[in-house]
């Protein structure tokens, strides 16, 4: 080792000089640095402090894997409105609700560019009126009565394969809208292709829903697209129907530990949310547990809305009994049966969700969340369908699990003397029959969803009990429902 | 001046050292780290314990969680790990017979569970019930490892591409990231790859179907470094159970080259891509003390007694003095001139390889000395035998009434692998729409695979014949 030479002055100086223009270089590559991470945060979700708000519109981490840019999610009906029946996304039975920019069910979550995902509220919110001329009130956590989610997925993969999604196309329909800044546009070029391959891929994996009959508004095969994709089966030779209603998902605590899904084919609730959500497009790496626990939490005891028009409480009176003699035993919190499966055999409802659901597949899902202590671990083959409990039940029409039978009183009624033939999708409600109105086969140019009882999956048949009441006794037991 | 160069490099020495060892640390945790995988209960060690199968052979855990969604046309039908047959519990990570163990990093091994368990069903629509030491009729340990070896030679088998799945699944640590990218992933691929290459012999030969495999040639042709010859020992996997029936010197697999249990272990463990240091020696005593007593499972259907009765004469008569525990011949090898059956199993095994065992090649240095070579097959009690169809040693017969037939009555064609069972000809279902749509279409007139012989019981009258197997139901 040696001795340095002494400095001199001038070497002093240009060194501070160089110091300072190091300094200056790292503070505004830092000032970049922030501004780019501001602007385009990998992970940044949009939140609202009020829960009903945060259900409707917050995310649960459906965005990073599945979400749709945003802008693009905005142009797709101004670009090609001739895919959907009506104007805009509330043609496919969405909810628009004054002041909101998106649907309900849409969240929005910044990565690198906003993109719009799904989340719970999508397919549980629905609306209900009174008349034909009031106005839709919404509901969170009810069934969504009027949503056709079969549609969407037609209507994304029919504009993901039209030749006019194109970059120039796209990028010209977001400029009608708003002035994207150079980085986002570029950002947005990129995009485009890519959203609309995964658009196409997921068109393709899903391409067998169009060999079954519609799932039309309010309904969804739940484990059919499962299989395909999480798990990249083949549908080829799997013809299957698993479609069937949207549930209610409010008064969560008491369902604890009872058999979940329409098939019983879970007991634990925290796994069902976390299988719903991965049907809402999350990953076991990109699910958003904080935000997702907000709202389980909120549905443990967030209740079922009260009947809101007049109830004969003396009628009601009356079917208490009828009610706690037939009804009670499988129905009721706490009653022996409630929560567990009646075998397919007895139940003698449609069996095609029940065979969807296959224990091969319930294997399989044990691998999802792998590497969590939340792996899956609950899921089960069953024989039969799970008897839920009612709360809320005026508002979860059509009935059974199909959804094969408009109104509570046509439940009553045995299976031949059931409607073959009705429409869905329409919010009025049916005070006398206690359901949705289902014999109005259009409103304002919108067509209902024709329901044929006849085609397979769609069979009304089964769940006999109390067909045999006489008129005054079905009466009696309608009016005392509508109170649960 | 000294001093302090001196100081400088002592403190660079600590430094080096410092990081060396924390370096060393994070290298022999994250590859070497042995964690102890034991399970209370013997049948879950049977299910889901390690056999020493990990440290070589084992597959990065993740890379086992995503290959069946990345490559599902490499299996043969939607399911998973469940299209080749492997059983799988509801609630459990893994299929029964594929274990998890860490050694620095989790890897995904196979043990004896995934060969030697089946499940039955009495209808298409029934839940699978779960037999364990059960011939795994319906696991096709072939298609697994075709599997492995179609996703490994596939250009998708790159750290890009499998990362990107593991992405959707879990959040990797960068070390681990960096691990699975530069290591685990193009390690594997490599392995795989050589695997295929060292399997390629399975090619040219007749396909093991469900319910068997070549137990010897992996060994022969591998280890034992015998010479490459063209013999096929396409073979049932055996029952485990009620090994005290089978112990003392009796013929142990089809064609009794083994007279030791313990050696079988051993060398059934090796198969499965176990290597000898992480053999463990105490579970399989553990094994052992269990499969020794284990008893098969009763007959879950109906048996008309009266007949069963009747039908216990006539096996006392024609059965018993081979198939019956401690009549003479029940677990010797009777010569293949006597019993016909098809004689490619028995070949496949030679003196050379026997001796080559024996003497430890291929660095199997244990004290095995009971490999021998034999003329015949072994007969072997009928204990849980309505469990253990197809029948002869090459499962070439479906069911005991099949087999009660003389040759030319025997089908020449049917499927395997269909678990729902025949209760009428004690078996499962081999022909129709169901058994022909999951199962592996076997041909007799295919090398290894004929039905002829053991004719014993074949000239019975329909009487005696449907009494004979109403009792063995009982067995």
């Amino acid at each position: 080792m040696k001795d340095y030479e002494p400095l001199t002055s001038v070497e002093i100086q240009e060194r501070r000089r160089a110091r300072i223009v190091v300094i200056i270089i790292i503070v505004i590559l830092v000032a970049i640095a922030a501004y780019l991470y501001w602007a385009f945060n990998p992970n940044r979700p949009v939140d609202y402090a009020d829960i009903q708000e945060h259900f409707k519109y917050g995310s649960i981490g459906s965005e990073p894997a599945n979400g749709i840019p945003y802008w693009i999610f905005k142009v797709m009906p101004d670009m090609f409105p001739e895919k959907l029946p009506g104007k805009g996304y509330a043609s496919l039975g969405f909810i628009e609700e004054p002041g909101k920019d998106l649907p309900v069910g849409f969240s929005v979550r910044r990565v690198i560019v906003d993109r719009v995902g799904l989340n719970c509220g999508v397919c549980h919110t629905g609306t209900v009126r009174e008349n034909a001329s009031s106005q839709p009130r919404v509901i969170v956590g009810m069934p969504a009565n009027r949503l056709e989610l079969e549609n969407y997925v037609r209507f994304l993969t029919a504009c993901a394969v039209d030749p006019r999604f194109t970059v120039d196309n796209v990028m010209t329909a977001i400029a009608a809208r708003t002035h994207l800044g150079p980085i986002e546009a570029y950002i947005y070029r990129t995009a485009i292709p890519l959203t609309r391959e995964a658009l196409i891929e997921q068109g393709n994996r899903l391409s067998f829903i169009n060999n079954r009959p519609d799932w039309g508004p309010g309904r969804v095969d739940t484990f059919n697209p499962y299989k395909a994709i999480q798990f990249h089966w083949s549908m080829e030779h799997d013809d299957s129907i698993g479609t069937s209603d949207y549930p209610s998902v409010w008064n969560q605590r008491p369902r604890e530990g009872m058999q979940l899904h329409w098939d019983g084919n879970n007991t634990s609730v925290d796994e069902r949310n976390k299988s719903a959500a991965l049907g809402a497009g999350v990953t076991p790496s990109t699910i958003d547990l904080d935000r997702l626990k907000r709202i389980e939490n909120w549905l443990l005891d967030f209740k079922a809305p009260a009947y809101p028009y007049s109830i004969d409480e003396a009628l009601a009176a009356k079917g208490d009994p009828i009610y706690k003699q037939h009804c009670a035993s499988c129905h009721d919190f706490g009653a022996q049966l409630v929560g567990t499966v009646t075998p397919i055999d007895k139940i003698g409802t449609d069996p095609h969700r029940l065979d969807s659901y296959t224990y091969t597949l319930a294997v399989n899902q044990n691998m999802m969340y792998a590497g969590y202590p939340w792996r899956f671990s609950h899921f089960r083959k069953t024989d039969g369908y799970a008897n839920m409990p009612l709360d809320g039940i005026w508002l979860r029409a059509p009935y059974l699990h199909n959804g094969s039978v408009p109104t509570l009183r046509d439940l009553l009624e045995p299976s031949e003397k059931r409607p073959q033939e009705f429409y869905r999708g329409y919010d009025v409600f049916d005070q006398k029959n206690v359901g949705f109105v289902s014999n109005i086969a259009a409103e304002g140019g919108h067509q209902f969803f024709r329901y044929d009882t006849t085609l397979p999956g769609n069979s009304n048949r089964g769940h006999v009990y109390g067909t045999t009441l006489s008129p005054e006794e079905k009466d009696a037991v309608l009016e005392y429902m509508k109170k649960l | 001046m000294k001093a302090k160069t001196r100081k400088l490099i002592l403190r660079l020495i600590v430094v080096v050292v410092i990081i060396g060892a924390a370096a060393g640390f994070v290298a022999w945790y994250k590859l070497f780290r042995q964690v102890p995988l034991h399970y209370a209960s013997v049948e879950d060690q049977f299910k889901y314990g390690s056999i020493g199968a990990e440290d070589q052979a084992g597959l990065p855990y993740w890379i086992v969680i995503v290959l069946p969604r990345m490559f599902p046309e490499y299996l043969p039908r939607p399911g998973g790990f469940s299209s080749v047959g492997l059983v799988w519990e509801e609630g459990h990570e893994l299929p029964i017979g594929l274990t998890k163990k860490t050694i620095g990093f989790d890897r995904v091994g196979i043990n004896c569970a995934f060969c030697h368990t089946a499940t039955w069903r009495a209808t298409p629509q029934d839940k699978p019930h779960i037999v364990l030491a059960a011939p795994g009729h319906q696991l096709d340990g072939q298609k697994y490892l075709r599997f492995l070896y179609a996703c490994a030679s596939d250009t998708r088998f790159n750290a890009d591409d499998i990362l990107k799945e593991i992405d959707r699944d879990t959040k990797l640590s960068w070390l681990d990231r960096m691990l699975y990218r530069y290591l685990l992933i193009p390690q594997t691929r490599t392995a795989l790859l050589k695997q295929k290459e060292e399997f390629a012999w399975t090619n040219t030969r007749p396909d093991w179907g469900p319910g068997r495999v070549d137990p010897f040639n992996p060994e022969k042709f591998g280890p034992l470094k015998q010479p490459m010859d063209d013999s096929v020992g396409n073979s049932d996997m055996p029952s485990l159970w009620n090994q005290k029936a089978r112990a003392n010197g009796k013929a142990l697999h089809w064609d009794g080259l083994q007279t030791s249990l313990d050696e079988v272990f051993i060398n059934s463990a090796l198969g499965d891509g176990a290597i000898r240091k992480a053999l463990p020696m105490d579970e399989f005593q553990r094994l052992k003390a269990w499969l020794i007593d284990l008893q098969p499972p009763k007959y879950p259907f109906t048996i008309d007694q009266p007949l069963a009765a009747r039908g216990s004469q006539v096996y006392a008569k024609q059965c018993a003095s081979c198939h019956e525990v401690g009549q003479e011949r029940t677990g010797t090898v009777i010569p293949i001139d006597e019993i016909k059956t098809d004689r490619h199993r028995l070949d496949e095994w030679t003196q050379g390889a026997a001796n080559a065992y024996n003497s430890g090649a291929g660095g199997y240095t244990f004290n095995t000395s009971h490999f021998r070579k034999t003329n015949g097959y072994e007969s072997s009690p009928l204990d849980g035998i309505w469990l253990r169809a197809p029948y002869l040693h090459n499962g070439s017969v479906p069911t005991l009434a099949d087999l009660l037939e003389p040759e030319v009555n025997r089908p020449k064609l049917f499927w395997r692998g269909y678990d729902v069972y025949d209760q009428s000809r004690v078996g499962f279902i081999s022909s129709g729409a169901d058994a022909e749509k999951t199962g592996f279409r076997y041909d007799t007139s295919v090398t290894g695979n004929s039905n002829q012989g053991h004719l014993w019981g074949t000239d019975l009258t329909q009487e005696d014949k449907k009494g004979l197997i109403e009792f063995l139901k009982t067995l």
